[in-house]
């Protein structure tokens, strides 16, 4: 599984780091460091990627199945 | 009870909206606001409320996040529908893109997590006193005795101002709030206020012009020597940005606090969960933002003809985006009308949405975790007292407890 985070649609809630803290975390300005980027997903962040993804008041996270 | 008038007449054609004239101003019974937002939410997407110039509302969770995520079109000129052309103008909260993201990048790293990080340590000391200033005494009023003080003095602490200076900057916000929220017989006193604040920004920015280097952590500081675009900022934008800080950091967190202690009271279950298992607070403080949103509705002005979500809107038109029916939306929830204390993928609304997304909100969560922390180490078991019924201030502002007396078993 992949992440996209979209680097127009995040907007710095911080939420997804939250409850995904050892897949993402964030910069100085508080938005996921990886914005506009694509990562790779270890498979024991499944769920934890799930939860980001579901929790982007944005709506900026999408999964990507391999 | 709101004003609820039969509508005037509506010499324009709405396509068969619903109407209604309704002030949300009135205080309430506390929690009523969020019985009202759920009652229009699911009885209509979509009003038009005939209230002062009249202005269309949205209820429901799509159209709330649409409005917010097209700035485009929904301009923050005015983000109080009953008040189309407002005397003041908060930056950035009222700046549109693209000029609004610049003022962001200047502000952003004061409230970011790796900044409140840093400061947790002064919060935490901040919050342990106040605990356990009122903790022996068996009882206080919530409001006044820890929601006003604690965010307050964490706020003034986070930017380089004497957390004394409270007692200065907590009657001004009250006031603010109170002509702010569309009591017409407080403006007169939300323009003092104004003007209060105003003036302790002018001496504090007067006091550290000059300065080769800005004071570490000092904000006032910091934006002497910040650039807009190339340039340095005015006095103007450097003022109007404190002083929308000033208000928005110190009203909201202790609304947010009111309400969650109340839950808490009302919630022993829910208490023992957080203390035998810490690790639920961060999902319990989501659930009270979105369960307990204090944002009645937002304001938006429109930017130009455009069909939206039902309605057939018009340049200069006012739209209210009603945030707290969008997040008890079952469309949007599951187990909606339930506080779901570990409730993981909850994509609320609490701290808006879109570009002007709430800059505070990592230091109100942080301050919000601190708080129930804290107060459970050493009031692990607490009630509302018997009395008078709660009161909450209207949703033209915030709404927010006016009183919460509490009580406990005194610790000592």
């Amino acid at each position: 599984m992949r992440l996209a985070i979209d680097g127009a649609g995040c907007m710095g809630h911080g939420r997804c780091y939250q409850v995904a803290p050892d897949l993402l975390t964030f910069d100085d300005e508080g938005y996921v460091t990886v914005r506009g980027e694509t990562i790779d997903v270890p498979a024991d962040q499944r769920v934890a990627a799930e939860d980001a993804a579901g929790t982007c008041p944005e709506q900026a996270i999408a999964l990507l199945e391999d | 009870m709101t004003d609820t008038l039969p509508p005037a007449a509506v010499d324009r054609e709405l396509g068969g909206c619903p109407v209604m004239h309704r002030d949300f101003s009135r205080a309430q019974a506390a929690g009523c606001h969020w019985e009202q937002a759920d009652e229009l939410r699911e009885s209509s997407p979509l009003y038009f409320n005939t209230f002062a110039q009249g202005y269309w509302v949205f209820t429901r969770y799509d159209a709330v996040r649409d409005m917010y995520k097209n700035p485009d079109l929904f301009s923050s000129a005015s983000i109080t529908p009953w008040e189309p052309d407002p005397i003041y103008r908060f930056v950035p909260t009222q700046v549109d893109p693209p000029d609004h993201i610049q003022y962001r990048r200047i502000l952003n790293p004061w409230f970011a997590p790796r900044a409140v990080d840093g400061a947790e340590p002064r919060l935490r000391d901040l919050c342990r006193r106040l605990v356990e200033d009122v903790a022996p005494t068996g009882g206080c009023d919530f409001v006044t005795g820890f929601a006003l003080r604690f965010p307050t003095e964490a706020f003034l602490s986070m930017i380089g101002i004497d957390p004394a200076d409270a007692d200065i900057f907590v009657p001004w916000v009250e006031d603010f709030f109170a002509g702010f929220g569309g009591d017409p017989d407080g403006v007169a006193a939300m323009a003092a206020a104004l003007a209060g604040i105003r003036e302790y920004w002018v001496a504090a920015l007067e006091e550290r012009r000059g300065e080769p280097e800005p004071r570490a952590g000092d904000l006032a500081a910091h934006l002497l020597h910040a650039t807009y675009d190339g340039r340095p900022l005015t006095d103007a934008e450097m003022l109007d940005m404190l002083t929308v800080l000033v208000l928005a950091g110190l009203d909201t967190t202790r609304a947010e606090l009111g309400y969650m202690f109340r839950h808490l009271a009302a919630h022993p279950e829910h208490r023992r969960a957080l203390v035998d298992d810490p690790e639920l607070i961060p999902s319990a403080v989501e659930e009270v933002l979105r369960y307990y949103t204090i944002i009645f509705g937002d304001g938006r002005k429109v930017t130009r003809d455009v069909e939206f979500h039902g309605a057939s809107l018009r340049k200069g038109d006012m739209v209210y985006g009603l945030v707290s029916g969008a997040n008890r939306d079952p469309r949007a929830y599951e187990r909606a009308d339930e506080f779901v204390i570990d409730r993981k993928r909850n994509h609320h609304m609490g701290f808006a949405n879109g570009p002007h997304r709430c800059l505070g909100a990592h230091l109100a969560r942080r301050e919000m975790q601190l708080a129930v922390r804290e107060w459970l180490r050493l009031i692990p078991d607490f009630d509302v007292a018997a009395g008078e019924a709660l009161v909450e201030r209207g949703g033209g502002a915030m709404m927010t407890l006016t009183h919460l007396p509490l009580v406990w078993e005194a610790t000592r």
